[in-house]
């Protein structure tokens, strides 16, 4: 006993004191504690998504390409939609392998839809808006695939939808069959920490709370990744991050604080890498309520933002300037920036809309550091028309609680996008026609109850409009309307940014950041 | 004797019950809505009325608790919302480390502080004595959070002595997981890579936790010591003519010891509070650390399973010292 307490001793001085990781692997410090279920079928937040998204595969890949997201083949090679726009047809691509080894098959793409469709849990409304039903999805033979739509529907909606890595991705239906029980008929409790996919990695270990290890999958179709192991380490502190990144045992900080990113942009051996994010950042007044059921108070506090002060202030920059809802670079953004700040034409608006002397109201924000940040901005720039905003802080289970059931006045929030579609935006920011329980999409129109039923009929007739064009100006419409009527004031369109150590190249972020792909990415150090 | 341990053990129970009922009522109480939180601020509101039906949530507090209370008394402690695994289990996992770090902490806490409390009680007024006392008010008045950065920022990020955050690097691959233990799997597993690397990471957790115990075990022994040398029986030692660490060791720490046995047992339950803070900064996956996403998810299963746990650590702990007193003073008797 005496001896194994000195070998320990010993060892513990003398070995070397922190060995380097091994060249292949790569090592990734993020916020991991989010993940609870790595089933596809269940998978809702951005870092379970993004996990997913490296060992399974869909049919159809987003990905960003010169600046562009594209959709491109996936497990399908190619597709096509039927003249009435209503059922589209994949064909598989021949070859590609499952982890167990097994052939990707049309039946294991109607198994996967099928079981998503039946487990109906959160995010399945992004498939079952246009495909509510399994039968609606047909076998043609052992590599086509069938899909009919409730509507029709645009093309870029559909290779969205079926891209959507989770509900859609593309599982082993011999090997969750195999796992299935009476009790637990799609095997839910088996694929929450198992893997069935086909993606370039393989998943080897997660550990709640700990780590993530993927390995190289050397037959994917496309050929193999870049490195042999990918490993997430949970580390939710962004100056642990910071720390571990510098100290070299981590290669890529995952959630850095913009603040932080700056310092790396000057220092030797670390890489930005930084990118936009369809995700948008945003002020909703209720316009159910007084003041904000009058249109000119919206529009008074519109203008009476320091959009600057938060961007480049707050932010640090990292953020892309931008008014409407539906951010830069998607389909149908509408690149208009009216607002600025002008505190006489808020004033008089404000005197218009019958409150010349201002008035008091409570802003809501969540803990988050900078949602405070901008509140205490907005707080100081409303102040100078007369309005006196109190700020009150509150975990999100609360913030969002009362934001769902329509009780907030005033508040910050985010949102970003669902499906790499302006379809994904247009309904939470414009489709309400009724404030009432009984509305279809009850989502941030509804919450901030802004009913307007000519703007509802636009969002769903754009989402079935074929003709590109035709459907570009009608988010363009949308938008306009909203940009000077609607409940929100849009504050910026935040960056997508992490920090590598310079050995790792190829990383590009997917502005929707659960796209992002780590199969191109090499280290060479 | 067995009747008093009878009674402390229904006492027990009774307390267990005030602090699951109290815990249970508070985590629902409070207007947030852990089911909207834990789907995201993106999910659609009929997704949330799924979940929560699914989760049981909808039915009347009052139905909720007859639920929890049967469960409870079958052992099951619920499913947690965050990690949707039944809570025992996750305490399973995670308490291992947590007794791990505890342990070694505590170690360091009764070694240090005995040591540093006899030490000031034999040269009282001395340097060493004014020295140990600052050691114990700064150990005291130190938050563990602040002097983990502290440490980290030192030893790890500046002179890089010692390994960051975690059980192990980030690279190295786990032994397997046969007891929860990682300091007793990679012995069994024969894996001295790990086994190194994991005392090299405990040394910075376990000296921010077991610092706090030092500083009350130095105090509390060495006020302890000194009464105990002004007796009369410790002259007449002295008088015998017996060296001055028999008359210390044997006669003095000897008798010395029973308020520090009160103390080191309160220490022990108290380091799992500690810990909460210290795995936080260590990113050491244990129950504090599993705690605390609970708490900020509001997580109610799993935080009302860590108050019931943590409340039966604190009582047997209590109960166990109180047993030791009779073992260490015969004087004393329980009926």
């Amino acid at each position: 006993m005496r001896g194994i307490l000195l070998w320990c001793l010993v060892s513990v001085i003398a070995l070397p004191l922190l060995s380097a990781p091994p060249k292949d692997t790569l090592i990734i410090g993020a916020r991991t504690d989010i993940i609870v279920d790595l089933d596809p079928a269940r998978a809702y937040e951005v870092f379970t998504n993004l996990i997913i998204e490296q060992y399974y595969d869909a049919l159809v890949n987003i990905v960003m390409d010169q600046g562009e997201v594209v959709a491109k083949p996936g497990l399908a090679q190619s597709w096509e939609v039927s003249e009435d726009g209503l059922t589209w047809t994949f064909h598989l691509r021949r070859g590609a392998k499952f982890h167990s080894g097994r052939e990707v098959t049309a039946d294991d793409v109607i198994y996967s839809f099928t079981r998503s469709l039946s487990l109906n849990f959160a995010p399945i409304w992004i498939l079952s808006q246009y495909v509510p039903d399994p039968s609606m999805i047909k076998k043609i033979d052992d590599y086509t695939v069938s899909i009919t739509t409730n509507q029709p529907v645009a093309e870029l909606i559909i290779a969205s939808v079926v891209g959507f890595q989770g509900i859609c991705s593309i599982v082993d239906s011999e090997l969750v069959k195999a796992h299935a029980t009476e009790a637990d008929p799609w095997a839910n409790q088996w694929l929450k920490t198992n893997d069935a996919g086909s993606g370039p990695f393989i998943l080897v270990e997660w550990t709640p709370n700990e780590r993530i290890i993927l390995d190289r999958f050397d037959e994917y179709w496309a050929g193999p990744a870049g490195v042999k192991r990918i490993i997430f380490i949970d580390i939710p502190e962004p100056a642990a991050q910071k720390l571990a990144l510098d100290r070299g045992d981590i290669d890529i900080a995952w959630d850095l604080l913009p603040e932080q990113v700056d310092l790396y942009r000057s220092t030797p051996g670390f890489t930005v890498i930084e990118g936009p994010s369809w995700s948008i950042e945003y002020l909703a007044m209720n316009a159910g309520k007084p003041p904000f059921d009058n249109p000119l108070v919206r529009e008074a506090i519109r203008w009476a933002i320091d959009y600057d002060a938060i961007i480049y202030g707050i932010q640090k920059g990292a953020a892309m300037p931008g008014q409407t809802f539906i951010p830069a670079g998607m389909f149908g953004h509408l690149p208009e920036t009216p607002f600025h700040k002008d505190i006489e034409k808020a004033k008089a608006l404000l005197a218009q809309a019958g409150y010349p002397e201002g008035f008091e109201v409570e802003m809501l924000t969540s803990t988050h550091p900078r949602r405070v940040a901008i509140a205490t901005q907005v707080q100081a720039d409303l102040a100078q028309i007369g309005i006196k905003v109190n700020i009150t802080q509150m975990v999100s289970a609360q913030f969002y609680e009362l934001y769902r059931a329509q009780k907030h006045t005033f508040l910050v929030a985010g949102w970003g996008v669902d499906y790499a579609d302006p379809d994904a935006l247009a309904k939470p920011f414009a489709h309400c026609c009724t404030t009432g329980p009984e509305a279809p999409v009850r989502q941030l129109a509804w919450r901030n109850m802004y009913a307007d039923c000519e703007t509802t009929a636009l969002v769903e007739a754009a989402a079935k409009e074929l003709d590109a064009n035709k459907r570009r100006a009608m988010y363009e419409e949308i938008q306009r309307r909203i940009l000077h009527n609607g409940p929100y004031v849009v504050l910026y369109y935040p960056l997508n940014q992490v920090v590598t150590r310079e050995v790792v190249k190829g990383l590009v972020l997917n502005p929707m950041l659960s796209f992002t792909e780590f199969w191109p990415v090499v280290k060479t150090g | 004797m067995l009747g008093y341990i009878a009674r402390r053990l229904l006492w027990m129970v009774l307390v267990l019950w005030g602090v699951m009922t109290i815990t249970f009522f508070v985590a629902r109480v409070i207007p947030a809505d852990p089911v909207g939180a834990i789907l995201g601020p993106q999910a659609p509101p009929e997704a949330i009325e799924r979940e929560r039906e699914r989760l049981g949530l909808n039915r009347p507090i009052y139905v909720q608790y007859a639920r929890y209370v049967l469960d409870l008394l079958r052992g099951d402690l619920g499913v947690s919302l965050r990690t949707r695994r039944p809570v025992l289990q996750d305490i399973a996992q995670f308490f291992p480390a947590t007794v791990e770090l505890a342990l070694s902490a505590f170690l360091i806490g009764i070694v240090l502080g005995i040591s540093v409390g006899v030490v000031s009680a034999v040269y009282p007024g001395r340097v060493i004595d004014h020295a140990s006392r600052v050691f114990a008010i700064v150990g005291l008045s130190m938050p563990a959070f602040w002097l983990g950065l502290l440490l980290l920022l030192g030893f790890y990020y500046k002179l890089g002595w010692l390994p960051g955050p975690g059980q192990l690097p980030y690279w190295m691959p786990r032994p397997p997981r046969l007891t929860g233990f990682l300091f007793i799997d990679a012995l069994l597993a024969h894996d001295w890579p790990a086994l190194t690397s994991y005392l090299k990471h405990l040394i910075m957790p376990a000296f921010t936790l077991g610092w706090i115990s030092t500083a009350s075990i130095a105090r509390i022994t060495r006020a302890s010591m000194l009464e105990v040398l002004r007796e009369e029986y410790i002259k007449t030692a002295r008088m015998k003519g017996l060296k001055e660490t028999a008359v210390v060791m044997k006669h003095a720490f000897k008798n010395a010891l029973l308020p520090i046995i009160t103390v080191v047992g309160i220490r022990l339950a108290s380091l799992l509070e500690g810990a909460v803070l210290t795995e936080t900064v260590f990113a050491w996956p244990g129950l504090g650390r599993y705690a605390t996403y609970s708490f900020l998810s509001i997580d109610f299963n799993a935080v009302v399973g860590v108050a019931i746990f943590t409340a039966f650590l604190y009582a047997f702990c209590n109960l166990v010292v109180d047993l030791l007193y009779a073992y260490l003073n015969p004087k004393i008797r329980y009926v």
